[in-house]
C-alpha cells in the first residue's frame, strides 16, 4: 500500500475567473497550511508556466492569475486554460521538486499605546478587568504570524492574539481612523495601513508606514512574516515619525 | 498636446488597464471600469491599449484644448460637443488649439473614456497610471481631476498615431468617416449579464438560485468603482459555514450576511470572506461598467469553457481592430 507523504500538500483547484484559478488547501486557519501555501507559492514562482502573472495567498488558498492568451497558446496539455493550469499545478505539487525555502522575516512594530493614539485602550482594559499595563503586556508578549495581506493595501491579518484581549468591534464604526492605528476586532489584531473608516477597537499607533506606494515592495509585511509589537512612549514616537 | 480641465464633472480619473503585480500586497487592480471602451479610444488614436485615458462619470464636464489635439472617445456616459457640433465617438478627432469641448448627457450609460495620441503623460505607480483614490496614489496625484488641472500627452507618438495626426491636421475640427464599431463587439441585449457559477454556488437554496436567474436585480444607490449593491430577491443559504477570506476579483458576486448581493468592480478589495454565488463573464464587465443606479439586469448562466471562449474571441476581435486601424493609414 502506498504511504502518503506528509510533506506533500493535498489540494483542490477551482475556477475564479477567466484569468484566475484558486487552489484550496483545506478550510482552516493553521500554521502548517500557511507553510504549505508559502512553499507551493515559492515553488510556482521558481517554476512558472507560460502566461503566469501573479499569486494571492490567503488563509487556506493560493490564487493564481494568468494571461489566457499566453496560456491557450502554450504546449501544456488540456483543451482550455483551466485544464491546462490545473494539470500543471497538480503535477508541480506531485513532483518532489524542492522549493528554495522563503524565510519569513520578523518585523518589530513600535507602538505608542493609549492616549490620543489609543482612544479605546482604557475601555477595553476595563471590559476585561485588566490594567492598562496588562493589556499592553499581553499585546506585546506574542510573536504574531502574518497569515495574509488583504482588506486594504498592506493590511496584515495576524494570528495568535492572546484570547484575553478578544473584543467585539465597536457598535458604530469611526468615520476616520488614522494610518498606523493598532486595533483589535474579535480574535484579531492588526494595523491600519491607510486612513480609513473602521470599527476596530483602537489601542495604539505606530509611526511606521505599513504601506508606501513609492517603494518597490510597498507593503512592509508579507504572508509568512512574524510580527512583534514593542511599546514606545510619545517622545520615541515623535522621533521615529520625524526620522 | 495639452488640455485644461474647466469642469471635472462628477468623477473624472486617469485609468489604464490597471495593476495586477501587487495583488498579494492587497493593492487592487483598478483601471478603466469599461476596459473595452478605453481600449477602443486608444486604438482609434493609434495607441497601445494600455495607455492612460480619462474616465469621465456621466456628463457635465468641460475642457479646453490648449494646443492642437488628436483625441478619441468611447463609452456611454456622455457625448462630446463643441458648441452645437456633436463629435462622433470611436474614431480619431483632430481639434485645433483654443477649442472648448463639453460633455453632454448620454442617458444610455455612465462612463466615457477619452484617449489622446501618445497617451496621457503621468508617472507609473506600482506599474500603472491608474488612479486608486482610497489609498491616494496613481493618476494625477492619486485624486480625481479638478478644475484647472492641465494634462499633457506623451510626446513620442507611435508611427500610426503620427500618421493619423498628419492625415487629419487641418484648420478646423476634422475626423474620418469610419469608426471602430464597438456595438458590434457587444451583445444586443445589454441587460442580460452572463455569469459562471462560483465556488460557493451550492451554498444557497434552490429557490434562491431560481430567483437569481429569473428575477431582475436593480443597481443600488450605493454603487461606485469598488462595487455595486444589487437589489432584488434575498439569497438564502443552506450551508452556513464561515468562508475563510480568500481572493476575489472584479466581477465576483458576493452574498453578504443579510442575503443581499454585491458585484465587485475595478477598485474592489483583493480578498473577501462572503460566499460567492457567481462570477460575471469578463466580456460582460464593460456592460456592467455602464450601469447606473436604478438600472435592472438579469443573470444568465454559462459554463467556464464558454466564458473562456468568449474572452479569447473578444481578444482576437480587438487584435483585428488594431490591424484594421493600421490599414486605414498605410
Amino acid at each position: 500500500m502506498a504511504t502518503q507523504s506528509l510533506t506533500k500538500p493535498t489540494f483542490s483547484i477551482y475556477y475564479l475567473s477567466e484569468r484566475a484559478v484558486t487552489i484550496d488547501f483545506g478550510q482552516q486557519i493553521a500554521e502548517h497550511l500557511l507553510d504549505a501555501i508559502s512553499d507551493f507559492n515559492a515553488l510556482l514562482h521558481q517554476h512558472p508556466f507560460a502566461g503566469f502573472c501573479t499569486t494571492v495567498p490567503a488563509y487556506a488558498t493560493l490564487t493564481v492569475f494568468f494571461d489566457p492568451l499566453a496560456v491557450i497558446k502554450s504546449a501544456m496539455p488540456g483543451a482550455g486554460c483551466f485544464e491546462k493550469i490545473s494539470g500543471y499545478l497538480t503535477n508541480l505539487n506531485q513532483q518532489k521538486k524542492k522549493s528554495i525555502k522563503t524565510i519569513g522575516t520578523t518585523v518589530t512594530i513600535p507602538v505608542c499605546y493609549g492616549g490620543a493614539f489609543g482612544p479605546d485602550l482604557e475601555e477595553l482594559a476595563h471590559l476585561h478587568q485588566l490594567g492598562i499595563t496588562d493589556v499592553v503586556k499581553l499585546h506585546t508578549s506574542v510573536i504574531y504570524t502574518v497569515y495574509m495581506i488583504g482588506f486594504v493595501p498592506g493590511f496584515a491579518y495576524l494570528g495568535d492574539m492572546d484570547e484575553r484581549l478578544a473584543t467585539p468591534r465597536k457598535a458604530a464604526p469611526r468615520p476616520v481612523i488614522p494610518a498606523g492605528s493598532v486595533g483589535i476586532a474579535g480574535q484579531q489584531t492588526g494595523v491600519y495601513p491607510l486612513q480609513t473608516p473602521g470599527g476596530w477597537q483602537i489601542i495604539g499607533q505606530t509611526p511606521l508606514k505599513l504601506f508606501d506606494a513609492t517603494k518597490l515592495q510597498p507593503s512592509l509585511l508579507k504572508a509568512g512574516d512574524k510580527v512583534v509589537f514593542k511599546p514606545i512612549n510619545l517622545k520615541e514616537f515623535n522621533q521615529l515619525a520625524s526620522g | 498636446m495639452q488640455i485644461r480641465i474647466v469642469k471635472p464633472g462628477l468623477l473624472s480619473t486617469i485609468q489604464d488597464m490597471g495593476r495586477d503585480l501587487y495583488l498579494s500586497q492587497a493593492v487592487p487592480v483598478s483601471g478603466a471600469m469599461d476596459s473595452l471602451s478605453a481600449r477602443i479610444a486608444n486604438k482609434a488614436v493609434g495607441n497601445t491599449d494600455n495607455e492612460a485615458v480619462i474616465e469621465f462619470t456621466y456628463a457635465d464636464a468641460e475642457f479646453i484644448a490648449e494646443t492642437d489635439l488628436l483625441i478619441a472617445y468611447a463609452g456611454d456616459g456622455a457625448i462630446l460637443k463643441v458648441v452645437d457640433q456633436k463629435l462622433p465617438p470611436e474614431r480619431p478627432i483632430y481639434i485645433p488649439a483654443g477649442t472648448n469641448i463639453k460633455l453632454t448627457n448620454n442617458p444610455t450609460g455612465s462612463r466615457t473614456y477619452m484617449a489622446i495620441a501618445g497617451g496621457w503623460d503621468l508617472p507609473d505607480v506600482l506599474g500603472s497610471k491608474s488612479t486608486f483614490i482610497t489609498a491616494g496614489f496613481g493618476g494625477l496625484e492619486g485624486r480625481s481631476l479638478k478644475a484647472g488641472d492641465q494634462l499633457t500627452n506623451i510626446d513620442k507618438l507611435s508611427s500610426i498615431a503620427q500618421k493619423i495626426f498628419d492625415n487629419l491636421n487641418a484648420e478646423h475640427i476634422n475626423y474620418p468617416n469610419w469608426s471602430i464599431p464597438r456595438q458590434l463587439l457587444l451583445p444586443a441585449d445589454r441587460k442580460s449579464i452572463r455569469v459562471v457559477a462560483a465556488n460557493e454556488f451550492d451554498w444557497f437554496d434552490k429557490q434562491s438560485i431560481v430567483d437569481f436567474f429569473t428575477i431582475p436585480y436593480v443597481i443600488g444607490q450605493r454603487s461606485n468603482r469598488m462595487g455595486y449593491h444589487l437589489e432584488g430577491a434575498i439569497i438564502n443559504r443552506v450551508k452556513k459555514d464561515e468562508l475563510l477570506s480568500t481572493a476575489v476579483t472584479p466581477g465576483t458576486i458576493q452574498i453578504t450576511g443579510n442575503g443581499s448581493m454585491v458585484l465587485l468592480m475595478a477598485d474592489c478589495q483583493i480578498t473577501g470572506g462572503y460566499p460567492r454565488i457567481a462570477q460575471v463573464a469578463a466580456v460582460d464587465m464593460p456592460l456592467c461598467a455602464q450601469l447606473k443606479p436604478g438600472d435592472a439586469i438579469y443573470f444568465k448562466q454559462i459554463n467556464r469553457d464558454e466564458a473562456e471562449m468568449l474572452y479569447l474571441e473578444r481578444e482576437r476581435d480587438l487584435q483585428r481592430l488594431t490591424t484594421a486601424v493600421q490599414y486605414k493609414f498605410l
